[in-house]
């Protein structure tokens, strides 16, 4: 059976239940508003591009938690250059993880058009990196790869998670700055 | 012999009085003794790839409950609209951003002037009030108001670096 982006963040957030969570515009935040049952994660809205920044931001401020960040493809080439950060600021609680499916899916499905290359670069970066194409793949590396890393999970089964994309702003940093500071 | 401290160490001094605890950075030579003094008194300085990921940066170091400051040329307002846009503003996460004015007063780069002619003109269609920092006295009296405007009523509060201050 293919992997669905529900299938993968369920399988992310089994392996690192404690986890904050930083999901970026479109397929990511709605396969982890599925998978999380709506749980306090930080949901971007929009601001494409800036997800993996904004995580690198939460794992800085708490060094004690574990975070990921959940890419789409196209979100992690728009931000690339946080890819040098991650690398650069190397935090050791932060796993960025990119769901590669080759094509900008919010938008209606439209291909990349350029390569769909990224746990390669992270690993010229001098990230931990590995590539997943299960569940039980992505649940072993979520677990064991060391931080700062760069999980790449392909997957093909491309149907719409479900839940809108279109979060309510303030209400998810409230519940996100709660979870955050809880402990 | 004992040194008065600059303006830009009195600004730097100013933020770390007020709680900042980080700054995210793209170099800039104006704000370089602002960014050398605060990584002097332990606040940790982060240079960053370009100015939306200092913004989204600080965003997410703020809605984990941190206080963060940026510190950008105002060219690199520019480059981040979408982050102050549609993440900073929407999510109400607020934080003091120190904008190094160029395109102003004494500018020779004729790249720099659309920017800067613009800054204040787009910080206020996106309803972001400045304030203005024109004389060096007013360095920590400013820091401390902008802080307030960020922690208390919860907006962006950016201060901008006047030409003046250099004249």
């Amino acid at each position: 059976m293919s992997l669905n982006p529900t299938d993968i963040v369920r399988a992310i957030l089994e392996a690192a239940p404690d986890a904050l969570a930083v999901s970026s515009l479109g397929t990511a935040t709605s396969a982890l508003r599925a998978a999380s049952d709506d749980g306090p994660h930080l949901y971007m809205g929009g601001s494409m591009g800036t997800a993996l920044a904004a995580a690198l931001g939460v794992a800085e401020k708490r060094p004690d938690r574990t975070v990921l960040a959940l890419l789409g493809d196209g979100e992690t080439l728009m931000g690339a250059g946080s890819l040098w950060s991650l690398a650069g600021l190397a935090p050791r609680n932060l796993l960025a993880i990119v769901l590669v499916d080759g094509h900008y899916s919010i938008t209606g499905g439209q291909a990349l058009g350029v390569p769909d290359v990224f746990a390669g670069v992270a690993a010229a970066l001098g990230l931990h990196t590995a590539t997943a194409r299960t569940a039980d793949e992505v649940a072993e590396h979520v677990a064991n790869l060391p931080r700062p890393g760069l999980l790449e999970v392909r997957y093909e089964d491309r149907a719409w998670p479900g839940p809108s994309p279109f979060v309510d702003a303030p209400v998810v940093r409230w519940r996100f700055e709660a979870a955050a500071t809880a402990r | 012999m004992l040194t008065s401290p600059t303006w830009q160490q009195t600004l730097a001094d100013a933020l770390l009085e007020a709680g900042v605890e980080v700054a995210a950075w793209v170099p800039d030579k104006r704000l370089a003794p602002i960014g050398r003094r605060l990584a002097e008194r332990g606040v940790p300085l982060r240079t960053l790839t370009r100015e939306e990921e200092c913004f989204g940066y600080a965003a997410g170091y703020r809605a984990a409950g941190g206080l963060p400051v940026v510190l950008a040329q105002c060219s690199g307002l520019g480059n981040s609209l979408n982050a102050i846009g549609s993440l900073v503003i929407p999510y109400g996460l607020a934080f003091p951003v120190v904008l190094s004015m160029r395109g102003t007063l004494g500018e020779r780069n004729p790249a720099q002037m659309p920017l800067g002619r613009t800054t204040v003109a787009t910080l206020d269609a996106l309803g972001v009030q400045a304030f203005p920092l024109r004389d060096p006295d007013d360095a920590a009296r400013i820091v401390k108001g902008a802080v307030a405007v960020a922690e208390g009523a919860r907006v962006l509060a950016p201060i901008l670096l006047e030409a003046e201050l250099e004249l």
